[in-house]
């Protein structure tokens, strides 16, 4: 994998059911490396979208490119490079979990068996149970460590840890950034829940409405993001097109704007905005695309 | 794929290979006897033959004693429907209804292979159980096809239409499955998919395969009352779809001209058939010959492949345009 090289390349992408589109031109670019969050309320289009990446859906329109492959092609060679933990994390409920790790063997070109066993030893899985007897954390360790052993270059999860409880989430979240740390996967994975992103993530999506309201590398999209803090105005103080979001309260107006570091006017104060309220301020935003915000830094 | 697909249906092909098993074993038992009550083989007894006072007593001693076997038979053409139903349910419906299919499809093996490894190996599985069950059941009912003959009363249970019957039904249960995304509706709606294909199929398409023959000639003096029975044409091999009575044109009399007949000859205090012969009346019978039974075996196979096939056709369109 070089530097330069993208872990997933959408252009224009739509999904359309019977009810309607799910999703709508998504356009991204997301690198190699590290470790991509996918946020956005329930029936946002987040499962749409991973689907669509891991070939289990073809686009209705526009182009999908993983690891600057045409996911639609689904040969063995691209698709072993992709592995994918779908919501609820399914296993054969009937298989024991080694004949789940015999499944993995029998149908991917690089599995490492010898790495699940070692993974599901430590964690005191043993390989003897029936999968459908197992705890909800362990069906989900179980399913991490089968996607895993495949050796993936990208790792899909949809909603991985949405199931499970404090402990186990805690836990998950521990095996799978250990696993990132060890072998440079790459991780594209959906959340609803925005907290504890910021310690785990390098990039974000956030999907509404099945339209991407933004995206970028967290800590660049912090930097570019401010509160500013004055009296209550009605007016947008010459700022159009860089307010995300602007709350009046009595005698004050918050706004949350994207600008960069213009220097504020006078009587008004700058403050940093942390991931959560950045995240909600453009869930909270209308859905129409002429409201998209673009950056007020110069590129 | 082979021990995915051996690993993940084993329990459905155990539990079909122990029912044929069972059955076969029973039919075999059953059967040694009844072939034992025809000492030079049932074969020697069919057609012409048949009337012979050795085979006439063997024919009756086999339906005393075996007859109410035959008659439970009747409804074993719906065993293959079974088998292939219940392979075929699960195909799709079991992995839709886990989420697994986001597993299976997600590997480093392509769906369609993965489609076309699993519909070749359960539908080969469909196949020979049904091959194995018919052949014994071919092979029990050989006293009572040279007694009966088999083109009327075991039309669906031997030859090649039960195994058509279990790819119909395979077809269906996995295209249901696929659409219905549960296992049981999906078998359900493939089994009620044959009974209401195979009603009309039996009592209208299937004598329309070809133009009936027809005989027509006078009632004979000293024939039993009633039935119109003449030995040679058309003989029990045959398939008869309808007979009755016509007047000296050949126009076809209805049952209430015939009865209107029947009263006067007991009016009159006549021998009904004396009576009838005296006024020209003649006999008809409309039926299939014999030698039909393969084609017609191979038409009504045909239909219902054809079908299946169809169907399995739309899964796979619809499993490569990822719309399942």
């Amino acid at each position: 994998m070089t530097a330069t090289e993208l872990a997933l390349r959408t252009d224009g992408v739509g999904k359309r059911y019977r009810k309607g589109w799910a999703l709508r031109d998504c356009t991204l670019a997301l690198p190699a490396g590290g470790v991509i969050a996918l946020v956005g309320p329930n029936g946002a289009g987040k499962t749409t979208l991973l689907r669509l990446v891991v070939g289990l859906l073809e686009p209705s329109t526009g182009t999908v490119e993983v690891l600057g492959h045409d996911v639609t092609a689904s040969t063995p060679r691209t698709l072993s490079r992709v592995g994918f933990l779908a919501q609820d994390h399914p296993l054969y409920k009937r298989f024991t979990v080694a004949e789940m790790l015999r499944f993995g063997r029998a149908c991917n070109l690089r599995f490492d068996q010898g790495l699940a066993e070692r993974r599901l030893a430590k964690l005191g899985i043993p390989l003897d149970r029936k999968a459908g007897t197992l705890s909800g954390g362990q069906q989900a360790q179980v399913a991490l460590a089968l996607a895993l052993a495949k050796r993936p270059d990208l790792l899909v999860l949809d909603e991985p840890v949405a199931s499970l409880d404090p402990l186990a989430r805690h836990e998950f979240l521990q095996v799978l950034m250990g696993a990132v740390a060890e072998s440079g996967v790459t991780v594209l994975f959906s959340s609803h829940v925005v907290h504890e992103l910021e310690r785990v993530c390098d990039h974000l999506v956030v999907l509404n409405h099945g339209r991407v309201t933004l995206t970028g590398d967290i800590d660049t999209l912090l930097t570019e993001h401010r509160l500013l803090v004055g009296p209550r105005t009605a007016t947008d103080l010459g700022r159009a097109g860089t307010v995300v979001e602007a709350v009046h309260s009595d005698r004050h107006t918050t706004l949350l704007v994207r600008d960069g570091a213009i220097p504020t006017a006078p009587g008004w104060q700058a403050q940093p905005v942390g991931l959560e309220d950045l995240v909600l301020a453009y869930l909270r935003r209308p859905s129409e695309p002429s409201a998209a915000v673009t950056s007020g830094v110069a590129a | 794929m082979t021990w995915l697909i051996w690993r993940q249906h084993r329990t459905e092909v155990c539990v079909l290979g122990l029912l044929v098993g069972i059955f076969g074993i029973t039919l075999l038992a059953l059967g040694t006897q009844a072939h034992d009550l025809f000492p030079g083989g049932p074969a020697r007894c069919a057609g012409e033959a048949g009337a012979g006072e050795a085979c006439a007593a063997s024919f009756r001693q086999l339906d005393e004693q075996y007859g109410y076997v035959e008659n439970l038979l009747a409804v074993f053409y719906l065993v293959p429907v079974v088998i292939g139903a219940f392979l075929g349910a699960p195909l799709l419906a079991r992995e839709l209804e886990d989420g697994t299919w986001q597993l299976a499809w997600t590997q480093a093996v392509p769906r369609m292979r993965w489609l076309a490894a699993k519909l070749t190996a359960l539908a080969g599985v469909t196949v020979a159980l049904t091959g194995v069950f018919t052949a014994v059941l071919t092979w029990f009912r050989q006293p009572f096809d040279a007694w009966e003959g088999r083109f009327s009363d075991a039309f669906d249970l031997e030859g090649l239409v039960p195994v058509a019957y279990a790819l119909f039904a395979f077809g269906v249960a996995t295209a249901a499955g696929a659409l219905l995304r549960r296992s049981l509706p999906a078998f359900g709606v493939a089994f009620g998919a044959f009974l209401a294909a195979r009603l009309p199929v039996a009592l209208l398409a299937r004598p329309a395969y070809a133009t009936p023959l027809t005989t027509m000639e006078p009632v004979p003096v000293g024939g039993s009352t009633g039935q119109a029975g003449h030995p040679s044409v058309p003989t029990s091999a045959d398939w008869m779809i309808e007979r009755g009575y016509a007047d000296t044109t050949g126009r076809r009399l209805s049952w209430t001209e015939y009865y209107e007949l029947e009263e006067a000859a007991n009016r009159a205090g006549t021998n009904l058939n004396q009576f009838l012969h005296g006024r020209g009346i003649q006999q008809f019978g409309v039926y299939h010959p014999a030698d039909r039974f393969w084609t017609f075996q191979l038409i009504e196979a045909a239909l219902f492949i054809t079908v299946a096939a169809v169907l399995i056709g739309v899964v796979v369109w619809r499993v490569r345009r990822r719309m399942i």
